[in-house]
């Protein structure tokens, strides 16, 4: 086994959060090195660079590690009353570098649901205290967007403009306007003009195939170019096994197999997990020990607990007219925050957004709505490019039910074990998400659709896994305190996903990088006490 | 891999005989489109696919059929490189042809379109429903991942088929559109 020099903060996972701890703490000058269990993306392989972008994602880019299986994967099984089809990538960047880009604030109600709805937690810190880490993160992705939403507190002017609305943006700001609903122009992570030797996004859509323009502001684009000139030290291929104390209980480092899978270790004054809400709960309950029987920094008992994956679905619309689907941002140009607060006329608490996306492509609509045989084209012409999609998205609320469990039957590539998910809705849940998909067909309807059709609440989609070592100010409630710190140990540090106490309504991105700067200047902050 | 799941139907773990194709098929990268010629099925098994394939997406003004554009050479590559999906397809293609000699009293190959499709119709309701969507899934996917497919949609449809490996430019976002919503109350909560 070979030991490294000790550097001042290891950061394991080098995702949406690890990339941004990496970057700011390297900014302020600190020597960091990054653990990452898979491998820099191959942009030559992602799926858009092919004409067969379609079937290259349902294959080798497949979001479900249990179809993918890279070598960085680990198997990932689902339980429960609505089990989740979990979406993740092993890769620098993260999940990211297969995400879509919406990139929304928090409302400032998102910090304090138990206090003003009686439900879920507060959190220990508030919108205002993350809103400085918010705007830092802005500039350094390149938001796309406009300043000035009703539906939030004020703002700075963004970096870049909103993308283009395309058709079928302007066929739903009309249906907005009919209905005179609040909306605006979707704040996306994408460059939609030059931006810090980025280029302009081109509107080639379908964005979470991988953008071979590298306009979709994923980690390895964004943070890492810079992190990496500030001399951190990024190891790929390297699986974390456990994290190290020393006899005084403190963090020392990680133990991990490198791509051959020889043993090593890296040292470190702080230690950082930051491997999303599936990966950040296994490895702390792999690291148990005779002192953390459940788990590293379990003591609370709610390491792998409260499990979130918001409340999705989509509505869809067939139109008469053509409508340019093939091309724009995929994600959603325009979004409406109509419903996003609880309003007591309504059987459930809480809210949910929409955002109108192009219909669905090619493949993807053929393997919907196209029956094989001699109907099969009349059926696929008179929708392809005759559909308009609603993305829904609503707060799912935190129960200790819904939860992840290492899996020893099933193990990873070096014999280290899987997970499995249990997730029900919660009864609060399937209100809002009844509510939800009704406003969403309201809308293609005030649009002119002829038709729409939606998805329901099933399968659950598991594009964002939350809350698994949530934060909070009492040790018996939280697994870290307000700065993402352990109760349970001082020098380790818990941030990503798994961080958030409650869900929010929105897609989390933003919401993680933020908390994840905010992190990284308290570790710089407090570096006397490492 | 050190693991076979099912992710549909909850925790289980593909039986050793039938594996799952959805799962199976992340292991198969197989480009669209490429000449290949068929190294699973024989002769008799590649013809009968072929047909297969023609039935579930026929011909359609200028886009061919699935057979014509190399579907069922597609699939013979993908259970090349999966073998544990090879005895679906081979069973498959043996009972839909013992199926088409007891019904027709002919090669499924030698049959009509008409005929075909009622065969498969039947295979699907009384057969094997399984290995007929996966046959049907990797279809479509050589049909909608193929070039000539793609090109093929605009004239129909709008569709510009190769416009997500161009993009171009489109209207920027006209910040007038906003007036009324600007001009509306604040809509969040201040805590």
């Amino acid at each position: 086994m070979s030991a490294e020099p000790r550097a001042d903060v290891l950061v394991i996972g080098s995702g949406a959060s690890g990339a941004a701890i990496c970057k700011r703490l390297s900014d302020h000058g600190a020597k960091v090195v990054c653990l990452e269990q898979g491998d820099w993306i191959d942009r030559a392989r992602l799926p858009k660079a092919h004409v067969d972008w379609e079937v290259r994602g349902r294959r080798h880019w497949a979001a479900n590690p249990n179809v993918r299986r890279w070598p960085s994967d680990y198997p990932v099984g689902s339980e429960g009353e609505d089990p989740i089809d979990v979406y993740m990538y092993n890769a620098v960047g993260g999940s990211q570098v297969g995400f879509a880009g919406n990139y929304w604030r928090f409302a400032p109600s998102d910090f304090k649901v138990k206090t003003l709805d009686g439900v879920g937690v507060d959190w220990p810190l508030t919108y205002e205290e993350l809103a400085p880490y918010y705007t830092i993160n802005e500039a350094e992705i390149g938001l796309a967007g406009l300043a000035g939403d009703p539906c939030g507190p004020e703002r700075e002017p963004l970096p870049n403009p909103p993308a283009p609305l395309g058709r079928p943006g302007e066929l739903l700001v009309d249906a907005y306007e009919k209905l005179g609903w609040y909306w605006w122009p979707t704040e996306q992570s994408i460059t939609t003009q030059a931006y810090r030797g980025r280029p302009a996004c081109d509107n080639r859509g379908w964005c979470t195939f991988g953008c071979p323009q590298g306009s979709l502001s994923t980690a390895d684009l964004t943070y890492w170019p810079g992190a990496l000139k500030n001399g951190v030290e990024l190891r790929t291929n390297a699986r974390v096994r456990e994290i190290i104390l020393g006899s005084d209980g403190r963090a020392v480092g990680a133990r991990y197999y490198d791509q051959d899978g020889v043993i090593r270790e890296a040292h470190a004054a702080v230690v950082v997990v930051a491997c999303g809400g599936l990966g950040t709960p296994r490895l702390l309950k792999m690291s148990a020990s005779p002192a953390h029987p459940d788990g590293l920094a379990n003591s609370s008992g709610l390491v792998g607990k409260n499990l979130m994956v918001h409340v999705q679905s989509f509505a869809t619309g067939q139109f008469e007219q053509p409508v340019d689907g093939w091309r724009g941002t995929w994600g959603g140009t325009v979004s409406t925050r109509q419903f996003y607060e609880t309003d007591a006329e309504r059987d459930y608490v809480r809210g949910f957004i929409m955002s109108g996306c192009p219909g669905w492509s090619p493949l993807n609509l053929a393997l919907q709505i196209a029956p094989w045989g001699s109907g099969h084209h009349a059926a696929f012409n008179e929708r392809l490019n005759h559909e308009i999609s609603m993305y829904m998205c609503g707060e799912d609320l935190p129960e200790e039910s819904n939860r992840v469990e290492l899996d020893w039957d099933h193990l990873d590539a070096f014999g280290m074990p899987g997970l499995i998910t249990h997730h029900a809705l919660h009864e609060n849940s399937k209100r809002l998400g009844k509510d939800m998909i009704a406003h969403g067909r309201q809308v293609l309807e005030a649009a002119g659709a002829m038709s729409v059709r939606d998805f329901g609440l099933a399968p659950i989609w598991g594009w964002h896994l939350l809350g698994t070592a949530r934060m909070g100010t009492d040790p018996k409630t939280s697994v870290t305190d307000a700065f993402n710190q352990a109760h349970d140990v001082p020098n380790l540090f818990i941030a990503d996903s798994s961080s958030m106490p409650t869900s929010g309504g929105v897609n989390p991105s933003h919401t993680i990088q933020a908390l994840a700067l905010r992190c990284a200047d308290h570790i710089w902050e407090k570096r006397r006490d490492w | 891999m050190a693991y076979d799941r099912k992710q549909e139907g909850g925790h289980k773990v593909a039986q050793a005989n039938r594996p799952d194709y959805r799962l199976e098929v992340g292991r198969a990268e197989v480009p669209v489109g490429e000449p290949r010629a068929f190294a699973v099925l024989d002769a008799a098994r590649a013809a009968t696919l072929t047909a297969w394939v023609a039935t579930l997406i026929p011909a359609d003004g200028d886009r061919p059929d699935a057979g014509a554009l190399g579907a069922a050479e597609y699939i013979d590559a993908t259970v090349s490189k999966v073998p544990s999906l090879r005895p679906a397809l081979l069973t498959a293609l043996d009972l839909v042809e013992r199926i088409a000699q007891t019904k027709a009293h002919k090669a499924f190959a030698e049959c009509s379109t008409d005929e075909r499709e009622l065969l498969l119709r039947e295979f699907q309701r009384d057969g094997d429903a399984d290995s007929f969507q996966m046959i049907s899934d990797f279809t479509y996917e050589a049909y909608y991942g193929h070039p000539d497919v793609l090109a093929s949609l605009e004239a129909t449809t709008g569709w510009k088929g190769l416009g997500p490996m161009k993009g171009g430019p489109m209207k920027p976002f006209d910040p007038s559109l906003l007036a009324r919503v600007k001009a509306l109350p604040p809509r969040w909560r201040k805590v």
